[in-house]
């Protein structure tokens, strides 16, 4: 099932002889259920294409759908942003960015509270234990690993069960080993729940665990 | 899940100590509340302690304590028969200096009607209120005067029955409260300077007539030292205080004294207000600027803070609009803060300042209006105090939080 649907989109930061083509003509599909990967270069333009995704800042031109409405047409969204990403979106980010002054367990149950998930208090738990983090619940997030902590932050943005998954770069600030797992789990949630994943990344040893990849190249998409 | 609570709860002691200083300015703020309170009650106590519905006083002026104010003494019975007058009492008012014991005495006497006073006495820390028609005394406790303590005035001897505190004259100075009638004989009686002036121009007056010429003996007769100069009249009083039957019914005396061409009538509240106006007002305004002042100065500081914590969340505020969390939220998560750093200051203001007030030198009246009038205008401030936090919150840019 298509999760989402992006045609022709097109982005451009600053003007004149500052101009940089961040996207160009961009098209991609993301499927329930897959585990999907974007390569390539620093500076081709894959945060610039996974923020318009994520409906954080708009192509300047193009169309994306999610779960087949069309939600982004040119650089007009069709609905308010936050309803947008509460509704479609879960994200993960380079670094964990928990709140700090929240445990891991509220972190996760304030996403339930405003992905309107009920009662928060349940799927916090639930998604806990999926992420074997029940022990650490009430760790505040320096008590936690880097590890530890990303995982939290998968929990967090699974919390208002997201057809599709955005992570830019989630592994880049974890060694090997644990960055290794923390892409198992990417695959683990994307065929266990269902969930689109799409995931930034440099690694290409663990391409193997992807069911699809793209590469960018000074913003252009090639499969 | 409150946000601003839980941020509070994680730093809790950095947060009460930055409040701390807060609260200390709130605390000036109440004391400022307070004592303006002290002055209008130092201001009316005596007035309120005469229970008069209407003030008649001399035409043109605004009363005894507000201004100078002489009625003669007819006014009290004429006033009496007007349809509707329960009953009308002169009431004699006179700053005097006198020496008294060790040194000199200033106060301000206030002669009040008898037997009438022995019921409506002001609060009294000590002894009792006049109950003889002549020859006591309640003294304001600021004169140093004891309970049974002689004093002698008018070459009569007064005793000191009871004592007040904080009741004081518009002018600041003590009050002393009598009887009428003790009040006129001791207004009545002329420093011995007086005596001798009036001694010497009579007998002058003496030298420039037949009489005087023709038998110098006379002069003789002024020089008896029992001699006083005869009051040419009784003292004058200086308002004359009416009480209605009927509540209903001022309306219609103060329409029947206002033709009368010799008196200005005013009602006790007006009266009261007039007293305010020409003794507080001053103070008041100088009070209020203070407080103004240090409210604007708490609500930049709050607002100082509240920014500073909300520049720190920036990532955190990123990450939550990522989330969707919508604007009213963020909103409130930075006003929230704002709100508990005033509501804890105001707290720790009331706290200190109950157990600082009874140690000020001016007379510091907290009640709950107060208490509570000046924690509505904490609320008004800590609101205002949050707003460029709220603007800065409200236009962080969630892309941020992807950004490292
Ligand atoms: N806010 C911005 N203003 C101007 N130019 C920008 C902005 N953000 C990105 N760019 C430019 O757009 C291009 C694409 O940037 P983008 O961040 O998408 O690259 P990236 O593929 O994510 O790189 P990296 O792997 O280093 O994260 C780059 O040339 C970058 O300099
Ligand atoms: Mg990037």
């Amino acid at each position: 099932m298509e999760a989402l649907r992006a045609e022709h989109l097109s982005k451009h930061y600053g003007a004149g002889a500052t101009l940089v083509r961040a996207l160009t003509d961009v098209s991609l599909r993301l499927e329930s259920g897959a585990v999907c990967a974007l390569l390539g270069p620093s500076g081709s333009g894959k945060s610039t294409l996974v923020k318009a995704l994520g409906l954080v800042s708009l192509p300047d031109a193009g169309r994306i759908w999610m779960g087949g409405r069309l939600v982004v047409d040119g650089d007009a969204a069709l609905g308010s942003l936050d309803v947008l990403r509460r509704r479609h979106l879960g994200f993960v980010f380079q670094k964990a960015n928990l709140i700090p002054f929240l445990s891991a367990r509220k972190n996760v149950e304030l996403a339930c509270e405003i992905g309107g998930v009920e009662p928060p208090r349940r799927r916090t738990d639930e998604l806990l234990a999926y992420l074997e983090l029940a022990h650490r619940a009430d760790a505040m997030p320096t008590e936690l690993s880097g590890g530890e902590q990303q995982r939290v932050a998968v929990a967090r943005a699974l919390a208002n069960r997201p057809a599709i998954l955005l992570a830019d770069e989630p592994t880049a600030a974890l060694d090997r080993e644990r960055g290794r797992a923390v892409m198992e789990l990417f695959a683990r949630v994307a065929h266990e729940q269902g969930t689109a994943v799409l995931v930034v990344t440099h690694d290409h040893r663990t391409l193997d665990l992807f069911d699809l990849s793209y590469e960018m190249e000074d913003g252009r998409l090639k499969a | 899940m409150n946000l601003a609570f839980e941020e509070v709860r994680h730093g809790v002691g950095r947060f009460a100590a930055t409040t701390a200083g807060i609260g200390l300015l709130f605390t000036v703020v109440l004391a400022m509340a307070g004592i303006y309170n002290g002055l209008v009650d130092d201001a009316t106590i005596l007035l309120r302690s005469l229970h008069a519905d209407v003030w008649v006083v001399q035409q043109g002026t605004r009363g005894p304590f507000a201004d100078t104010s002489r009625l003669d003494v007819s006014v009290e019975s004429r006033v009496a028969a007007v349809a509707g007058v329960r009953r009308a009492r002169g009431l004699s008012y006179q700053v005097l200096q006198r020496e008294a014991g060790r040194g000199n005495l200033r106060f301000a006497l206030v002669g009040l009607p008898w037997p009438e006073c022995r019921d409506d006495a002001p609060p009294l820390v000590a002894g009792r209120g006049l109950e003889q028609a002549h020859g006591e005394l309640v003294a304001d406790a600021s004169l140093g005067l004891s309970v049974g303590a002689k004093v002698s005035l008018a070459r009569e001897e007064f005793t000191v029955v009871g004592l007040t505190r904080q009741l004081l004259a518009s002018s600041g100075d003590a009050v002393v409260l009598a009887t009428l009638a003790d009040a006129q004989l001791v207004l009545a009686d002329l420093p011995a300077d007086a005596v001798r002036t009036e001694r010497e121009r009579r007998a002058e007056r003496l030298r420039a007539t037949d009489l005087g010429r023709g038998q110098p003996s006379l002069e003789g007769l002024l020089a008896d030292p029992e001699w006083r100069p005869p009051a040419l009249a009784t003292p004058p009083i200086v308002a004359v205080l009416v009480e209605a039957d009927d509540p209903a019914r001022i309306g219609e005396i103060r329409a029947a004294l206002a033709a009368w061409p010799d008196v200005s009538v005013f009602a006790a509240a007006e009266e009261e207000r007039l007293l305010l106006d020409g003794v507080v007002e001053k103070p008041r305004r100088q009070l209020a600027l203070f407080a103004a002042i240090l409210l604007v100065t708490s609500s930049v500081l709050i607002g100082a803070i509240v920014y500073a914590r909300t520049l720190d969340k920036t990532h955190t505020i990123a990450v939550l609009k990522l989330m969707g969390a919508p604007r009213r939220r963020i909103a409130g998560m930075v006003l929230q803060q704002s709100w508990a750093m005033g509501a804890l200051g105001y707290a720790i203001a009331v706290a200190v300042g109950a157990q600082a007030f009874p140690h000020f030198p001016r007379r510091v009246v907290l009640d709950l209006v107060t208490i509570g009038a000046v924690g509505a205008i904490v609320l008004a401030v800590s609101t205002a105090a949050s707003l460029l936090g709220v603007r800065y919150a409200l236009r962080v840019d969630p892309g941020q939080a992807l950004e490292g």
